[in-house]
Formats: structure tokens, sequence, C-alpha cells
């Protein structure tokens, strides 16, 4: 006999709002449906009712996450309808932020999977070291959480001695190898938890449209800093991890990978960061009417921003926005087919998902 | 040929490609929507997104589809005098949320499938989000 399970609409681990409704057979899921929209803010609409230095303002709130990323697609997206081009110093302070954005979303998934695997002295080994790279965030940005980095042709703040953070890297690579990786690619609990279940195959993540992380556990190889290189990206050397198993240790092994990775790109983009200006000189910006895309790899996956503008106009006549989370969130259904009960939240949590961003 | 050429002859059009804004966009897409979701399933292009806009005037909507080949973005633009298209999702499973979503917000109809609530919105009125006369 089958029943249905409702698990929300607040989820128990990542305590956002959603509801994944799970037909069970005993303790086995075989089939699911997912609700979201629980905290849906109306952002898209509100944007056209701000002028193109609100909107920064505004879009950085998506997600609490990756606050940077947002302005980060936003203002290069505004800057192909202005044609105000970004100073080389600013298109590397660009990726150092996104990549202490990336480490910092990733650890702190880290923390939260290894919380839902019962394994809570790791979770406030992760959030310790979160609190290292937000408080070099801090240091750069003055913020912890929205940054305010991004505007229209360049960033606001300068990184002024970008060799000073070299060690801050270290040492907070080292911390991660030494603690974070090791026991979640080799611990017996961090194995039996993860290993074969919630597995997405390569031809369900083709067939879902699955993005970032979730589709590079999964076998497929996209990432948009390779595929279309955005900032300073292509002047950057790093590799693209991907595993095939596309379960839940795939996606924590291929995470795992990509935090040494952007320390990688972390340690180049700060070594080799031009001298220069780091906006665009101050002038009255003028918008060319139309639509411009714009595109970058955040740490969940691609975010995409569509903008429009009427001629003569201060404000966006439409914003649209496809984050990550939207894009991967379905998969779940197929995740969960098959699963025991109990690692639900654990699959659900696995993509790292995002609600705030996929509600809007 | 370049690579743009090869898909658009494959697409059967001698239209060119516009680079604009970020995207090589194809206007007017000489294909309906389930035979570009075809083609560019053969191509094994993957589905991005859609991004809905109201005309003014009550002249309807227009539907961008995005899709993303080898890192370049294509789109391809279809204008809708009324308020219903062909739904894509049988043959591309990833426009499933985005179609359930610009229904909910602009109230545009995609033929040929059901819709789940996606509850953006409470109330059961469509297009009630992001239309133009709830904005001015």
């Amino acid at each position: 006999m089958s029943y249905k399970i409702p698990m929300g609409p607040f989820h128990p681990a990542l305590e956002e709002p959603y509801k994944l409704d799970m037909i069970c057979e005993g303790e086995t899921v075989v089939d699911a449906k997912l609700h979201i929209g629980f905290n849906f803010r109306g952002i898209e609409h509100l944007a056209e009712t701000r002028n193109y230095v609100q909107v920064i303002a505004l879009m950085e709130r998506v997600c609490g996450i990756c606050s940077n990323i947002h302005t980060l697609t936003l203002c290069q997206a505004m800057e192909q309808l202005t044609g105000l081009k970004p100073p080389p110093r600013a298109l590397y302070i660009r990726v150092v932020m996104a990549e202490l954005e990336r480490l910092h979303s990733h650890v702190l998934w880290a923390g939260i999977a290894c919380k839902l695997m019962g394994f809570k002295t790791m979770f406030m080994t992760c959030f310790a070291l979160r609190e290292k790279v937000m408080d070099v965030l801090q240091a750069i940005s003055g913020n912890r959480v929205n940054y305010s980095m991004n505007r229209i042709g360049g960033v606001n703040r300068d990184i002024p001695d970008p060799l000073a953070l070299l060690p801050v890297i270290d040492q907070l690579e080292r911390e991660i190898v030494r603690t974070v990786i090791p026991i979640l690619t080799t611990s017996v609990t961090a194995r039996s938890r993860c290993a074969g279940i919630g597995i997405l195959t390569r031809e369900k993540a083709v067939s879902c449209g699955v993005v970032g992380p979730t589709a590079r556990a999964s076998g497929l190889p996209q990432d948009l800093r390779r595929a279309a290189p955005y900032a300073a990206y292509s002047e950057l050397e790093f590799d693209v991890p991907v595993e095939t198993a596309g379960d839940v240790r795939a996606r924590l092994l291929v995470r795992a990978l990509e935090i040494l990775e952007s320390c990688r790109i972390l340690r180049q983009a700060l070594a080799k960061m031009p001298p220069g200006e780091f906006h665009a000189e101050d002038t009255k910006l003028v918008f060319t009417a139309g639509t411009a895309v714009s595109r970058v790899e955040a740490p969940r996956g691609e975010v995409m921003y569509s903008v429009s503008w009427k001629e003569n106009s201060r404000n966006p006549s439409r914003v649209h926005v496809r984050t990550p989370t939207f894009a991967n969130m379905p998969a779940i259904r197929w995740m969960v087919a098959g699963a025991r009960l109990a690692d639900t939240p654990l699959i659900q949590a696995s993509i790292d998902p995002c609600y705030s961003c996929t509600d809007r | 040929m370049t690579v743009l050429d090869s898909i658009a002859a494959k697409l059967g059009t001698a239209e060119p490609w516009v680079q604009k804004g970020g995207v090589s966009w194809l206007d007017p897409c000489p294909l309906n929507v389930r035979n570009l979701a075809k083609a560019m399933n053969a191509l094994n292009a993957r589905f991005v997104t859609i991004t809905a806009y109201q005309l003014p005037a009550g002249e309807g909507f227009r539907l961008e589809y995005h899709w993303d080949l080898d890192g370049q973005m294509l789109g391809f633009p279809y204008r809708l005098s009324g308020n219903s298209i062909e739904s894509i999702y049988d043959l591309c499973e990833a426009a499933d949320w985005i179609e359930r979503e610009v229904h909910e917000g602009f109230a545009v109809d995609f033929l040929g499938r059901d819709y789940e609530p996606l509850l953006l919105r409470p109330g059961d009125k469509l297009g009630v989000n992001l239309r133009e006369e709830v904005v001015r």
C-alpha cells in the first residue's frame, strides 16, 4: 500500500520553504512532487520600478549566499547596454569576489550536509572555516553578506594590496585540505550516507537541463567559466572537476575539488592583478534600447539575466532571472525515486538548493 | 561555414544570425517551437529558459526561447498575438517549470500539457504577477 508523506513547506534541515510530497511504499519513495513559491517576492516585477543604480541593490538581495554573483551578472548585462567596459583590474577583482563567494558557499553547504549526516562536529568545523572566508570578504568589501562590490563599468572597492591576501588563502586551503576534504571523502559516516544514493543519471541530467556541480557530478563537463569565459577567467588556469557516479557522494566530491580549484584561481588572480583603475570613468550612462543577456557560473551553477531597456528610460523594462536552483530542483523528483525515506533530506540538500533564488 | 550557419542550415533557413546583447538571435525563427526543440535536441543543445514579455496595448506577448550550445547562447523569439503557444514539455523536460511560471505570471497558455500550480502567488487568477496592467 502506498501512502503520501509531505515534507515541508519548511525544509527540515535547510530551513527554507518548499514542499516535497513523496509517495512511499514502505520506507521506499516511489515518486515525488515538488511545490515552490511559498516565498515569492516579485523581485522581477519590482526591478521594473527601480533605476539603474537601485536595481543593483535590489538584485543583490535575490540570494543571501551568492549575492555578489547576481549583481555581477546584472552589471555585465547592463554594461552591454551602456557600452561601458570595466578596466582589467576590475575584472580580476570580480574573479576574486566570485571565487571567495564560491568557497563560502561550498563550505557552508558542506557544513549543512554534515549536519544532515549526523556529523555535527564537522558542521561546526565547516562553519568555523566559512567564518574565515567571510572575514576575507568583509575585509575587501566592508560587508558580510551583501557586498555591494559590483557597479556598471567595474567595482566599487579596490583590493589595495592583493598579495597580502595570499597567506590567508594558503591558510584556508591548508585547513580545508587537512580537515574537511579527507573527512568528507574518506570517513565511513560520509561514505555510508552518500555513496549510491540520490542518483541522477547522465541521461536524466541532460534531459532535466541541470547545471553547476549537480551536472558535473553526473558526468556533464559544463562550466561557463570555461565554455563562455567572463571577467578575467580566460586568463586563468583551472580544471573543471567532473564525476560520473551521479550520486550524493559525487556531488560532494565535485564541490570538494572545486574548493581546491577556487583556491588555485584565487592565488593566480591575486598574483596577476593588473594595476590601474577599478571602475570606468564616472559619466552619464546612456542605455541603448534592447535586450542584453548575461550568464555567470555561480556556486550552484549557471545564473542568467535577461535585461531589457526602453529608450530614454532610467529603469529596466524587464529583468528576467533564471537561477541555478530553478533548473536543478525538478531533478530532485528523479533523485529521490527509489531512495529510502530517511535519505531524502540529504538528497534534496545535495543540489545545494536556494529557495530564495528560486522563488525570487 | 560557421557553427551558426550550419545550425541555420539544419533549421532550414537562410536568415542571418544577429549577434546582439550576448546572444545569437535567429529572428524570425522558421520553425515552430516544437520543431525547434526537436532540432535543438538533435544538436545536443541545452535548454536554458523562456523569457516572457507582455507587449504594450494588448498586442500579445513575446517569448524568447534560450538554448545553450557549447557555451554559445542561442535566442529564438516568438511573437504571440493571442495568449497561447504549443508546449515543448514533452520534448524537453527542462522546460516544465518555466512554462508553468510563464503560465502563472503572464497567463500564457502552453497547449498540450497539464499544469500543477507552482504556487507563485495565492488565489486562482492567472497572470497577475508580471503583467503590465499590474505594474503601471
